[in-house]
């Protein structure tokens, strides 16, 4: 039963023996509690995700089942892994519980009695899928070096004891009773530490300028807390989870310089650090660690609270000085600097949160091994918040010196999504965007700003390819245009200049000139102000203009924000990722609708091949879906495309045609009936043009029919598409191939005026090991080939398929899919997440039985008598993390093994196959693809274009389309004699279709995306049946009204919004200020 | 609100030597905009020019001018969120509560502001309504928020919550049970203490449910009173030497059955508890 004195009674500590025994009677009651104990983080973060519920729960359910002498509880500030809120940490077993709900805390409190684990709840890397036993062997947990976090998770943030009982005010015990003030200054020299607010300025130096200051006026020590930079915490969760390491740091701190007064400096915006503050303060003012006489040391300190009432230049040291006045947070010159002059005209230092939690430990240790921490240059360790497009989101505290990429890929996992990591912006709005290819750099003070940014309070926001730079920068600079304080013209004005500037490139109204006058104006603004919110308000705009110019010009020449963020010049993110322009908007919105016809009609303008499409499209477009980036899952645009081209009859769609009367003096000839060809002799025949189409095998569709399986793409589906497209202006020539049959100048000399070469890339790259060209050895394109359209099953036995793309997946399905086949087994070098194959392709291979051996590479073809006997292949390990974000494979030393094999299939990319082509005076780069100019497609070759896989290499059905669409363009252009650069246009949303009339719907469920329905597995091995099945009309409206109609911002009638606009006036019109 | 609570704030502050940004940010959090009136009192009374305490505030993002709603949206647009898609949040509070950003809907429900990042970078993007915390807020569930916060956010039902149980809980000096089980409150045997505030002495029973603040008292006790509490069986008066984590009085210590002591602030109005189990 317990008693009274369990509560914190705590009598007032007279003298450093007092605090002595008082850490005797603290240690020697903890000593007898051999309870397991469970930790709760109680921070902001976790709060946001339901801890205080999850602590109720854990209370109720110790009372109600009188657990109270088994297990205990502590609740506790920030651990830092907030992505994995709420969290349970258990004690002496070190187990992780994540993302805990009310329901399984029951039985983690009884397994833990019990000394057992729940281990379904334990923390599971949700990439890997490996399970971790332990906090510390969790990668986000085992790369760091948590010394002042790792003591958030042991301290009760409002309990003074549990700070005590970790050594709390240990070092203001050692500094109060063996050090002089000399001495602390020593060694917070010798530390090396630097400020942790962004500057870096040496903390001991400064400390050293207050000390040597005259005494008798009355100087001040202030911790900064305003953390004002958008996307850094951890000031705050130092504040929240253990306030008395501020209070310890700020004594010691005061017996070093002789100040007397202390100040905390916090922003209103956390409340809960607030609370925390004050508590500890009252707790440390009723035990006499302040006040005056400390430990009837004689010494003399107190602190109190001023709360920031927000304003982001308060973080410069004058103006938050000012601010603690009580006036306008304006800065003023220096010198005189705060040392001599500061608060109320009295000496003061200002040092940042963390530099202040530092402090004890330096004491703790000794200066001399705190600088073996991190760099030369920069000591310690840092925190930052690692936020963004990361995998775990937190609070990261490392050494400084450790390279960027180690703390986003190592620590951070990476990105969640499978879109590629681009940029990390370091220092707030005053620092600047590091591009993924300097990841290597280590993070100290002087290597962020030799790049152009800087280290600043330590936020760091990782952006992705879904990040559009400009709007990054404009973002900062609309941020700094509200926060300067408006002393100086030239941050006043050219902060709003330039966010004027920006924001016109982001709407897609701005000329080059204006690019260069953003530039000069970032440069005057840096050097003609004078607070350092100024000088560096530049620097988002300097360091995107620095590395990502392209993005900016991007925006400007061709309205095109690749990052499908800017709204005004993106409009729908769908059909501007379109390569072909898609409107998936329009279509999805009149399936909601019911109206299918008016949904074929969208969707078949834009492309001519869509049932090829609504099958084997790589769908670009619901990877920018916003129904999917706003952290939902995207709306099935394929599988809507699917619906419809099922559901609709081609010939609801009546091309308009234009009749050229002088058609036959421009006869065009295109070479490759496959997905470029047959689309620009389609658009060129619609312009009214006599097209040639000549095809090297003996019948049209390049790669669709010769790559892609019927169970893919089954063949009357395909060969109705293109029976449609060969009309009375296109005619097709099978069985002739360029370089065999006809040469460019046999058609140029023979009425054709132009050429598109579209013969796509037909062979196979190979692997360069010895015993390729043994028998049973198969390049991909000649194995598939020999069954799409002849039929042939060339597999046997065991057969293996090297590479991890789509075709070592359409290799392995069709080998499955052969009578003599006995097992099918993919070898890849990295592991599944990096395989660039599609995803849901790799599940359907798996699930019918093909087997997937990742982290290997074939290093001998084996024979026996000329014949393929097996491989020998060496296991690999990820190792370092390349440009694309991917780890590369290593090679492990002595793991060689051997597996039999009577059939291997090489899929490791495809060449076109010209070797003829520079005969014919066309250009090919290294890579053996032709080289065009990138705007027009024009070879070297006046009037002969290319592109399509012959262009680009193996490449997507899409890109190929719009190859083919684009080149019909400019080959009209070129006929005309029109100028050929001429920037394409972009299509906005134009057409008005109503949203769906919706049922309010009470339900808080998340509508989940609709699964696609396919054939059993068990049918599929037998059978070139079409595996994915055609949605029912009910899952297609369903999944169709998932749209969040992104069109709607600029197709909704004039008229409505008009009247809303007024509505919106009114309103800010009838709220005027009142004083 | 009165002339004597601005008063009131002033005094205090001009007692601790803080500046007016501390006093406007009392009345601020009081009114939960600076009235007319309350900025020509602090004028006076702290001798400061009017022009002065306008020129501050107006200066800081804290201060508004304006009477707010009877809910407070904040729409959090620091960089984290941004990147994460918070300006389409934004944007969708916007048009759900049609009005732009730092205005008040025409019904006075709700005031709708954004902020540059309030330190919950990890659950980008956020929403903070009422200081609740909602977490990687979805455009679709922005109408869904706007209606929780019309129903109530803090509306509790002892019924059938799951973070409401009930306890029981003795003296701590005498360990007799303080429980009365002829007298529930929220259906469940109450807490029978005696008070003493001014000069009228009493009982009082409290809910025996843990979360609930359901009392009833011989008196009405008015808001901000510091009641002291007495065991009705030993007549001790119970009084922690903990702060009461909200407020900073004195805490009322009663003891858990079963091992635990269960804390609560003697500020009537002052909901700060404390539940330790040892």
């Amino acid at each position: 039963m317990s008693d009274i004195s369990s509560i914190e009674e705590l009598q007032k500590l007279n003298s450093i023996d007092d605090l002595k025994k008082l850490y005797w009677s603290l240690f020697e009651k903890i000593k007898n509690d051999d309870k397991p104990q469970l930790v709760i983080c109680s921070g902001t973060a976790c709060h946001a995700s339901g801890t205080g519920d999850i602590i109720r729960g854990m209370k109720r359910y110790i009372i109600e089942n009188n657990l109270q002498n088994k297990i205990a509880l502590k609740i506790t500030g920030c651990h830092g892994f907030c992505e994995m809120g709420p969290f349970i940490l258990t004690k002496p077993d070190d187990a992780f519980y994540h993302k805990v709900t009310v329901e399984t805390i029951g039985s983690i409190i009884d397994a833990t009695i019990e000394g057992k684990l729940v281990e379904e709840l334990l923390y599971t890397d949700p990439k890997t899928g490996e399970r971790y036993y332990k906090q510390h062997e969790i990668p986000f947990f085992s790369k760091q070096q948590r010394t002042i976090l790792k003591k958030n998770q042991n301290i009760d943030p409002i309990r003074i004891t549990d700070y005590f009982t970790n050594f709390g005010y240990k070092s203001l015990e050692k500094v109060l009773s063996t050090l002089t003030s000399n001495q602390v200054i020593e060694q917070v020299k010798i530390s090396g530490i630097r400020g942790r607010g962004g500057a870096g300025f040496p903390t001991g130096v400064k400390w050293e300028m207050l000390s040597k200051q005259p005494g008798d006026k009355g100087k001040y020590l202030i911790c900064n807390a305003d953390e004002g930079d958008p996307g850094a915490y951890m000031d705050r969760s130092v504040l929240e989870g253990n306030p008395h390491s501020i209070i310890e740091g700020m004594l010691i701190g005061g017996y070093a310089t002789g100040a007397t007064n202390g100040v905390v400096y916090v922003r209103n915006e956390y409340p809960l650090a607030i609370k925390h503050l004050t508590i500890a303060l009252r707790q440390a003012k009723d035990v006499g660690l302040l006040g005056d006489n400390i430990l009837g040391t004689g010494f003399n300190f107190d602190i109190k609270i001023v709360r920031g009432a927000g304003a982001f230049v308060c973080g410069e040291e004058t103006a938050l000085i000012k601010s603690i006045e009580g006036k306008m947070g304006e800065p003023r010159q220096r010198p005189p600097y705060p040392v001599e002059k500061g608060v109320y005209g009295k000496p003061t230092v200002i040092n940042n949160v963390e530099t202040w939690a530092n402090i004890p430990i330096i004491i703790d240790i000794g200066g001399s091994d705190y600088a073996k921490i991190g760099t030369k240059t920069s000591t310690g360790t840092k925190i930052f918040s690692l936020v963004g497009k990361i995998k775990n989101t937190g609070l990261v505290e490392i050494p400084m010196g450790t390279t960027i990429k180690e703390l986003v890929y190592d620590i951070g996992g990476g990105s969640p999504s499978d879109v590629k990591i681009k940029a990390i912006q370091t220092g707030g709005p005053s620092g600047g965007c590091i591009p993924v290819n300097m990841f290597d750099i280590p993070i100290d003070f002087e290597k962020l700003s030799e790049v152009g940014s800087i280290m600043g309070s330590g936020g760091m926001i990782v952006m992705d390819e879904r990040t559009c730079m400009v709007d990054v920068a404009r973002y900062f600079m609309n941020f700094l245009k509200g926060e300067s304080c408006g002393k100086c013209f030239t941050c006043r004005k050219g902060t709003q200049r330039m966010y004027e500037i920006l924001d016109d490139i982001t709407k897609g109204k701005a000329t080059m000139d204006q690019l260069d006058l953003l530039e000069e104006l970032a440069l005057v603004v840096k050097d003609t102000t004078m607070c350092g919110l100024g000088q560096t308000a530049s620097n988002p705009v300097l360091s995107t203009l620095k590395y990502f110019k392209e993005e900016y010009v991007d925006h400007i020449k061709n309205k095109h924000c690749k990052a499908g963020v800017c709204k005004d010049i993106v409009g729908a993110p769908c059909q501007a990722t379109c390569p072909i322009g898609t409107e998936a908007w329009r279509y999805v919105a009149h399936i909601s609708r019911g109206e299918y016809e008016e949904a074929y009609l969208a969707l078949r303008e834009a492309n001519p091949f869509p049932s090829v499409c609504a099958r084997v499209c790589s769908h670009p477009c619901e990877k920018m879906c916003k129904a999917g980036v706003l952290m939902g899952e995207p709306v099935a645009i394929r599988a809507l495309k699917r619906f419809i081209t099922d559901m609709i009859e081609p010939s609801v769609y009546k091309p308009v045609r234009k009749i050229k009367e002088d058609a036959d003096d421009y006869k065009v000839a295109v070479i490759g009936a496959g997905p470029a060809g047959l689309t620009a002799a389609h658009k060129l025949s619609l312009m009214g043009y006599k097209v040639t189409v000549f095809e090297k095998d003996s019948e049209p569709g390049g790669m669709l029919i010769s790559g892609i399986p019927e169970y893919r793409l089954p063949r009357d589906v395909l060969k109705q598409e293109i029976a449609e497209l060969i009309d009375e202006n296109v005619t097709l020539h099978c069985n002739t191939a360029l370089g065999k049959d006809i040469t460019i100048d046999y058609l140029l000399n023979n009425g054709y005026k132009s050429i598109f070469l579209g013969m796509g890339a037909h062979k196979s790259k190979l692997l360069n090991i010895e015993g390729e060209d043994l028998e049973g050895v198969f390049p991909a394109i000649e194995f598939l080939k020999a069954f799409n359209i002849g039929g042939k099953k060339l597999a046997h036995g065991h057969v293996g398929v090297i590479g991890g793309g789509d075709s070592a997946i359409d290799a392995a399905r069709v080998a499955l899919r052969q009578k003599d086949v006995e097992s099918v087994t993919i070898f890849y070098r990295r592991t599944r997440n990096e395989m660039p194959a599609l995803q849901h392709e790799i599940d359907a291979a798996l699930e019918e039985g093909v087997k997937l051996y990742t982290l290997v590479s074939p290093i001998k073809i084996v024979s026996d008598k000329g014949k393929l006997k097996g491989v020998e292949f060496i296991k690999n390990m990820l190792g370092d993390v390349d440009v694309s974000g991917r780890r590369n494979p290593q090679a492990i030393k002595g793991s060689e093994y051997f597996v039999p094999l009577d059939n291997l299939i090489v899929t490791i990319g495809d060449t076109p196959d010209v070797g003829y082509i520079s005969y014919m005076g066309i250009n090919v780069n290294k890579w053996g693809t032709l080289i065009v100019n990138e705007d027009t497609l024009e070879t070297n070759r006046p009037g002969v274009f290319a592109g399509g896989d012959v262009v680009t290499g193996p490449n997507t059905v899409v890109e190929a389309i719009a190859a083919g669409k684009k080149a019909a363009i400019m080959i009209d252009r070129y006929l005309n004699g029109e100028e050929l650069e001429k920037p394409l246009d972009r299509k906005m949303p134009s057409v008005y279709v109503p949203p769906r009339e919706v049922v309010e719907e009470e339900s808080d469920e998340e509508m989940k995306r609709i699964k696609l329905p396919t054939i059993p597995v068990e049918r599929r091995k037998s059978t070139l049946e079409e595996v994915e099945k055609t949605l029912s009309e009910e899952s297609a409206i369903y999944e169709a009204s998932r749209c969040m109609r992104c069109d709607l911002d600029f197709t909704y009638p004039e008229k409505i919004r008009r009247e809303q606009q007024e509505l919106m006036q009114d309103i800010t019109q009838k709220g005027e200020v009142l004083v | 609100m009165s002339q004597d609570a601005v008063l009131k704030i002033v005094e205090k502050h001009k007692k601790d030597g803080d500046g007016i940004i501390s006093i406007l940010e009392d009345i601020q959090a009081k009114y939960s905009y600076l009235p007319d009136y309350a900025l020509r009192t602090v004028s006076e009374e702290t001798g400061k020019s009017l022009v002065d305490i306008y020129g501050v505030a107006t200066f800081y993002r804290y201060f508004s001018l304006k009477p707010k709603g009877k809910h407070l949206v904040n729409c959090c647009l620091g960089t984290a969120c941004h990147v994460r898609g918070g300006q389409s949040i934004a944007d969708e509070f916007e048009k759900q509560l049609k009005i732009p950003p730092g205005e008040t809907t025409v019904d006075k429900e709700f005031t709708y502001e954004t902020v540059t990042c309030l330190g919950a970078c990890a659950l980008g993007p956020v929403a903070v309504v009422d200081g609740h915390y909602f977490s990687k807020v979805k455009t679709t569930k922005v109408k869904h928020i706007l209606e929780e916060v019309k129903k109530g956010l803090e509306v509790i039902k002892i019924q059938g919550d799951k973070r409401i149980f009930p306890v029981e809980v003795g003296c701590t000096r005498c360990n007799h049970t303080l429980m009365d089980k002829d007298f529930l409150i929220d259906n469940y045997p109450s807490i029978r203490l005696t008070i003493s505030f001014k000069d009228k002495h009493g009982s009082v029973r409290l809910s025996g449910m843990y979360g609930s603040y359901n009392i009833e008292s011989d008196y009405e006790v008015p808001e901000d009173t510091i009641v002291n509490f007495f065991c009705p069986h030993c007549h001790a008066e119970l009084k922690s030497p903990t702060i009461c984590p909200d407020c900073g009085e004195h805490m009322i210590p009663l003891m858990l059955k079963g091992g635990g002591i269960v804390q609560v602030c003697p500020k009537r109005g002052c909901q700060g508890h404390l539940l330790d189990l040892f």
